[in-house]
């Protein structure tokens, strides 16, 4: 865990880029339009992110890939993906997923 | 602010209202898992003022909770929230021509669930009366959403120190990509980038800080990209 002052550091960075990205067309560059690429890459970022992440919550363990077949979270997970494909409620999802990890922590 | 705007101001907050329901246990999910990323509260709660993308700053919590660096975590969450640009872009035509204060008042409230709302109000109907009213509509919704948004996160810092660690409400976050992944997952693109983005991490997963990350990331990015142009071709 890094430092208070790191961490603030982050905030401050993170909130300073994003206000730069929502400000930038109706501000800093009004009248400009965005490239075609930039356009066809956003579409990307979000499946590539919640992929990446997902995976490395789930099988990535202190810097080391561990895929265990006994370890609850990855079925709660799988459970939880098929819920939100029948159901497509976040909601829903996250229920099925901790409702799944619960009774597989007591099984497994 | 006179009586037209008020209720320019009005229809923005009852419209944006609904949207609310997905925000809210967002924001209290994020209070709780940052409380149990060590986060203290009063730093989560400037981040939801400071940052204010709901999205960006579960990747932070869930990052920092993993033990990633800071420019892995910065980079991650920057690259998450490129998508603003986007938003920023479709508004400059409605939002030009208004004063540079309103102008970076809506650009700091320009969230996914305000975007949504405001864009269709500016799509769908013309100004009444030649008087164009319809900023107070786009800062009633994005203040809406501002509101709740700092409320439920306050909410989910006083209600998460109660929380026992067993209960492993933090395997919450991974759940909310999952389930926001699978909406994403209905075009060839999408799962290719999800495919190698995911593939990615378990290839780098041994480079230090969380970096393996990012590169995952742009791998999944590079084959979306590659993906969408093969079928354009095609």
């Amino acid at each position: 865990m890094m430092s208070t002052l790191a961490l603030i550091a982050l905030v401050v960075g993170v909130g300073a880029v994003t206000f730069f990205y929502r400000y930038a067309m109706i501000g800093l560059f009004a009248g400009d339009r965005l490239p075609g690429w930039l356009h066809a890459l956003c579409r990307h970022i979000a499946p590539a992110s919640f992929a990446a992440l997902t995976a490395s919550a789930l099988f990535i363990d202190a810097g080391a890939v561990s895929i265990a077949l006994d370890a609850p979270k990855p079925w709660a997970a799988l459970i939880a993906a098929l819920v939100a494909w029948r159901s497509g409620s976040v909601l829903a999802t996250i229920g099925a997923g901790m409702a799944a990890l619960y009774i597989l922590k007591l099984i497994l | 602010m006179n009586r037209p705007a008020l209720r320019e101001f009005l229809a923005g907050c009852r419209d944006e209202a609904p949207l609310l329901l997905g925000a809210v246990p967002f924001g209290i999910l994020y209070g709780i898992s940052a409380l149990a990323a060590g986060i203290p509260a009063w730093l989560a709660q400037l981040a939801s003022a400071v940052v204010f993308a709901g999205a960006a700053q579960l990747v932070i919590v869930q990052m920092l909770a993993a033990g990633a660096g800071m420019l892995p975590t910065a980079l991650t969450s920057g690259l998450l929230n490129l998508r603003h640009l986007l938003y920023s872009a479709s508004m400059a035509t409605y939002v030009g021509h208004l004063p540079r204060r309103w102008r970076m008042l809506l650009a700091y409230l320009l969230t996914d669930e305000a975007y949504a709302v405001a864009v269709l109000r500016y799509q769908a109907r013309p100004p009444a009366e030649g008087l164009d009213l319809r900023h107070w509509y786009f800062f009633g919704a994005g203040f809406t959403l501002w509101f709740a948004w700092q409320l439920s996160t306050a909410f989910g810092l006083v209600f998460g120190a109660a929380i026992p660690p067993a209960w492993e409400l933090d395997f919450a976050v991974p759940l909310t990509f999952i389930a926001l992944l699978t909406l994403l997952l209905r075009e060839r693109p999408g799962q290719a980038a999800a495919l190698a983005a995911g593939g990615g991490v378990l290839l780098f997963a041994a480079l230090p800080f969380k970096l393996g990350l990012v590169l995952a990331i742009l791998a999944g990015l590079g084959a979306g990209v590659w993906t969408a142009r093969r079928r354009e071709q095609a």
